[in-house]
């Protein structure tokens, strides 16, 4: 905790700074709503229950869309470390399908899956996606060849080594590319939600935007931290404890 | 799976056979391994002395099986090796531990990824690691281990299965010189143990001596010098600073550098 307070001490500043320039500046609230403003409408919005369904929504998008987007990932850059012929084929079709920017593809998922949560969770795992299937693809070919020499020594099939000698060596790698996964789901939903969307705090922005109400898009903003800080440290707890199983030290 | 050997033919050339094996990374290129004859008898130990770059590594994964000879044949048992061969246990020039297991696991890793470990293969386990002097420490992970206890798990996994053969790619070469004498002690003795035939390659003129009854030197992927040390077993640690085994030593030496090979045909790897 006091390793934190110097932190939280940055915040208060910062948020009297805010409060002070708001209120002695001149500056309208409709352009820049006082923190004071902005929490207060969050305690509106969590007390009216309001919140609690986006919140849901979202979190729910996030959350498919990663898993989705991770499994597939993985599976990919396995599939394409194992058989390198398999990977030479595809790669530049993988790229390319990265390079397309995905919110683009946006309106086009609308007209396949409809308004509502498919075309976000889809977007979500196609951004989630990438990051695994390249560490995945780095780390498994990174094990080292003498470790390699000596699976084959001890006659181990080719699923024994990628099961007990390639994926916990890659795991560290892997790991890190599941955090990076899960801002970018964050980014996914939030996005995805401005183009297609009808619940959730994306489409609440959106809401709050038509409405000009700029002290409910910044308590919005907020919400969406909070939920983005909360997976990152599951992601992040979930990472130690992996990591201590399989690579202590 | 191993086959049982076929009944050992008294003229058999040896216990492992190497007749006329050559090595090239691609045909038509330079031989990195250049019509090699070697033989060694059931529970000798032989050494192979050479600079790095010789070809010597390149030699003991072919007799290991992990390469196979683009010329000529290595013989097991009389067999020819088709692939790694299940009777032979290798101990890489890094120890080569999962970091994940802990010591115990990572001697036990040839039995598991056959089957589940025994309470009987488990004491086996525990027996082999306290004769290399890590009773204590079975359950710690290889980052809690000292570089010199590492080789002593490596050692200790290489010989779980009770292998026939050992093939060793200077396993000792980054220890430090005390620590690498107690290993060289330990690991004659468990070849003693079991009468396991070993292939020991060093840079390390002195070592090679010490644990080998035979030694070759190995130049330019050819052998040069076959030496027999003709100092006697069990061989006590002492043994390294009297002067039969200092004159042995200079021997090799003086063999190495009368007979080295050419420079320019040493091959780049």
């Amino acid at each position: 905790m006091t390793a934190r307070l110097p932190s939280l001490l940055l915040l208060l500043i910062l948020l009297a700074g805010w409060e002070g320039w708001c209120r002695f500046g001149g500056l309208s609230p409709l352009v820049l709503p006082p923190p004071s403003a902005v929490l207060a409408t969050l305690g509106g919005e969590i007390a009216s229950g309001r919140l609690w369904p986006h919140l849901a929504v979202t979190a729910a998008e996030m959350g498919l869309g990663l898993g989705i987007g991770a499994l597939v990932g993985l599976g990919t850059g396995i599939l394409l470390a194992e058989v390198p012929a398999l990977s030479r084929l595809l790669r530049p079709y993988v790229l390319a399908s990265q390079l397309v920017p995905k919110l683009a593809l946006g309106p086009l998922f609308i007209i396949w899956f409809g308004f509502g949560m498919t075309p976000t969770i889809v977007i979500t795992a196609l951004i989630c996606f990438f990051p695994l299937m390249e560490t995945t693809l780095t780390g498994l070919g990174e094990v080292d060849a003498a470790r390699r020499d000596l699976f084959r020594m001890l006659g181990a099939s080719r699923l024994q080594t990628l099961l007990r000698l390639k994926l916990p060596a890659a795991l560290p790698v892997i790991m890190a590319g599941l955090r990076v996964a899960v801002v970018l789901a964050l980014v996914g939903a939030v996005v995805g939600e401005f183009i297609g969307g009808r619940s959730g705090l994306g489409a609440s922005i959106i809401a709050a935007q038509s409405v000009m109400d700029s002290s409910l898009i910044f308590a919005l903003f907020i919400v969406i931290t909070a939920l983005g800080m909360l997976l990152y440290e599951a992601v992040r707890l979930v990472e130690r404890r992996v990591l201590h199983r399989f690579s202590k030290g | 799976m191993p086959t049982d050997p076929p009944p050992t033919d008294p003229s058999a050339p040896g216990f492992v056979a190497i007749e006329r094996a050559g090595y090239r990374y691609e045909a038509g290129g330079p031989a990195v391994v250049d019509g090699v004859d070697w033989a060694i008898p059931r529970g000798e130990i032989h050494c192979l002395l050479g600079r790095s770059g010789c070809g010597k590594t390149t030699l003991l994964k072919l007799a290991a099986g992990l390469l196979l000879p683009s010329e000529g044949a290595i013989r097991i048992a009389g067999e020819a090796l088709r692939g790694p061969s299940p009777r032979a246990g290798f101990v890489f020039q890094a120890p080569t531990l999962l970091d994940w297991l802990s010591a115990l696991d990572n001697v036990l890793l040839p039995v598991s990824l056959k089957r589940r470990p025994t309470a009987a293969e488990r004491a086996a386990a525990r027996d082999l690691l306290a004769r290399v002097g890590l009773a204590d420490l079975a359950e710690r992970r290889p980052r809690e281990l000292s570089g010199g206890q590492r080789s002593r798990v490596a050692v200790a996994r290489a010989l779980i299965g009770a292998p026939d053969l050992l093939l060793l790619d200077e396993p000792f070469a980054a220890l430090d010189a005390l620590t690498r004498e107690e290993l060289q002690d330990d690991l004659l003795r468990l070849c003693a143990l079991h009468g396991t035939t070993a292939l020991f390659v060093t840079h390390d003129i002195g070592e090679a001596v010490y644990l080998g009854d035979r030694v070759a030197v190995m130049a330019g992927g050819r052998l040069t010098q076959a030496r027999r040390i003709a100092l006697p077993r069990p061989r006590p640690p002492a043994l390294r600073y009297t002067p039969v085994f200092a004159a042995a030593c200079r021997a090799l030496r003086e063999a190495m550098d009368g007979e080295a090979g050419p420079a320019s045909r040493r091959p780049a790897a």
